[in-house]
């Protein structure tokens, strides 16, 4: 599954690309040091980051974190909602989130965590559902999605390719996807995968593979799901 | 028209087709434009005119954006220089015209189109005339007196091309005097908030929005005259600055391959003006300061709408196949 790294120098799309920015959910080492995470994703790029509370743990020392007031250069800011360790009921979760939401302009959330989506409307245009991998039962392609989008009619997309190579590595399921949701589109998640599908810096190869797609998106902020390759 | 009967559809809605995503607050803002500028129209001619005189309206009323909120913001424009007992006067229009107008100064006033087109630059172009100018321009629509309003467009038009225009170029004066008005925008709104904070919510919201749908309506055209030999660009400018400002630039986000963009972008602006429309919305917005910003669900909503519509303005002009190396080579210096 894994796609060999070519040594020809190609053009870039990814790195003609602006606003890209790091998500810290790859930054396994510095779990819970926030001000550690943000030093990290700004030494990949000013403009934009992605804070990830993976855990429902994090998501209150990710709270007062911000409510601390730190000085952010990143024009683009999303919070990355719990997708493991859920204990909280629904309502109260969304108004945690809800807490955050105007420091960011985004609220990624995993399609397969959401149970009940009517507490999550509170959210409005900042709530963003991501495509889901091929190891997961639902949230993968746009017929699994639709319900969900019909239920929260504000919500945007957040195109993860390559969980959409995933699906299909034609990439012709993540066309599909770009076609049905392209008007909700707000970012992109970007990298390569393992073939245990963990995230992996962005190969040349994929990146020649996605870049009609990516090409799409060229309005919209880039997260790296892994670091960036060495150039 | 086109000659097989069928309406041709405006840019915008082929960039709605193209995109997938349709464009209904600024397709039913249009409708009410056409509606009210008709009415007014009707009622504005029944006054007695002098022949070298227009009603002009500006703002929402150029751009086909008319809202429940929209004001009447007019000029009435003399051709030539200004005199004393032009029909019709500021009273008789002001009481056709009831919706009241901003920027007092700016606009309900009479406006001599030597002014306009004769003080570009230097000491005697004040901000009154740069705004009146640029808006007459990017913005406009007449009410009365069509010919005389075609006529003062066109030698203004002419007036940023007589000189140092050359075949296949960018006309630099009349960039450069666009992306001044844009700045100028940008500096008076910092301006206005050092006076107070009155409407200071509105006023960055639309900074964010119309403004810059004004700005970038006016800089895409001029961009595209880099096309064109110079005895085309009259006429390609005069016709794409009749059009809605939203329809340059949907036209330029299909020319340039990039409709999903545009889609997002115009998109983005359509939410606003749907929002704009409501009373309540609005009403939060013009009470909204700075420091009450960040505790106000419709100014955050209007700040991310307007990201939305930077972000896709900005890939248009640096991430387009050609459009980065005219960005490159004409909008900085």
């Amino acid at each position: 599954m894994a796609v060999p790294v070519s040594s020809a120098s190609r053009f870039s799309v990814l790195r003609s690309h602006h606003p890209v920015g790091a998500s810290t959910g790859y930054m396994y080492d510095l779990r819970g040091d926030w001000p550690a995470q943000v030093d990290q994703a700004w030494q990949v790029s000013p403009f934009a980051i992605e804070l990830s509370a993976l855990a429902e743990t994090e998501l209150d020392s990710l709270a007062g974190y911000l409510a601390s007031g730190p000085q952010l250069p990143f024009r683009y800011l999303s919070i990355h909602g719990p997708s493991k360790g859920r204990a909280l009921p629904e309502p109260e979760l969304v108004a945690r989130l809800g807490e955050v939401s105007a420091l960011a302009g985004g609220i990624v959330m995993h399609p397969d965590t959401i149970e009940d989506p009517a507490p999550y409307r509170a959210l409005g245009r900042t709530l963003v559902l991501e495509n889901m991998d091929a190891r997961k039962g639902d949230g993968r392609t746009v017929d699994e999605l639709a319900p969900l989008f019909a239920e929260l009619p504000e919500a945007g997309f957040c195109f993860d390719i390559a969980h959409a190579w995933s699906i299909d590595e034609t990439m012709s399921a993540g066309a599909d996807l770009l076609d049905a949701l392209r008007p909700r589109l707000r970012h992109l998640h970007v990298s390569s995968l393992s073939p245990e599908l963990h995230h992996l810096s962005l190969t040349e190869d994929h990146e020649e593979l996605f870049m009609p797609l990516l090409r799409r998106c060229r309005d919209v902020p880039w997260i790296l799901e892994a670091p960036p390759r060495d150039p | 028209m086109s000659q097989s009967g069928a309406v041709a559809r405006s840019p915008l809605e082929q960039l709605a087709a193209a995109s997938g995503r349709p464009f209904p607050h600024l397709l039913r803002a249009r409708e009410t434009t056409r509606e009210g500028l008709e009415a007014r129209r009707i009622t504005l001619g029944q006054l007695s005119h002098d022949e070298d005189v227009a009603v002009v309206l500006m703002g929402s009323w150029g751009r086909a954006e008319v809202t429940s909120g929209s004001d009447d913001d007019f000029m009435v424009v003399v051709r030539g220089t200004d005199r004393h007992g032009v029909r019709p006067s500021i009273t008789e229009v002001e009481s056709v015209l009831t919706e009241g107008h901003g920027d007092h100064g700016t606009f309900g006033e009479r406006v001599a189109s030597d002014e306009l087109t004769g003080r570009i630059g230097l000491d005697e172009d004040t901000n009154t005339n740069l705004s009146r100018r640029m808006l007459l321009l990017l913005e406009s629509v007449y009410a009365t007196g069509r010919d005389l309003y075609e006529t003062v467009t066109a030698e203004l038009v002419d007036r940023y091309l007589a000189e140092s225009v050359k075949d296949l170029r960018v006309p630099r004066f009349l960039l450069n005097d666009v992306i001044r008005y844009w700045r100028t925008m940008c500096v008076d709104f910092a301006g206005k908030e050092h006076k107070g904070p009155e409407k200071w919510g509105i006023r960055n919201a639309k900074l964010r929005t119309s403004r810059k749908v004004l700005f970038a309506g006016g800089l895409l055209p001029v961009l595209e005259c880099s096309k064109l030999p110079r005895d085309e660009m009259p006429d390609f400018l005069t016709r794409q600055l009749r059009m809605p400002p939203t329809d340059r630039i949907a036209q330029a986000f299909l020319t340039y391959d990039a409709s999903d963009a545009g889609g997002r972008a115009l998109g983005a602006y359509d939410d606003f003006l749907g929002h704009l429309d409501d009373d309540e919305f609005r009403a939060e917005l013009e009470s909204v300061t700075r420091d009450t910003s960040k505790e106000s669900a419709a100014f955050q909503d209007a700040g991310r709408l307007g990201k939305d519509l930077e972000r896709g303005l900005l890939a248009l002009l640096f991430e387009t196949e050609s459009l980065p190396k005219l960005a490159r080579d004409y909008v900085v210096f």
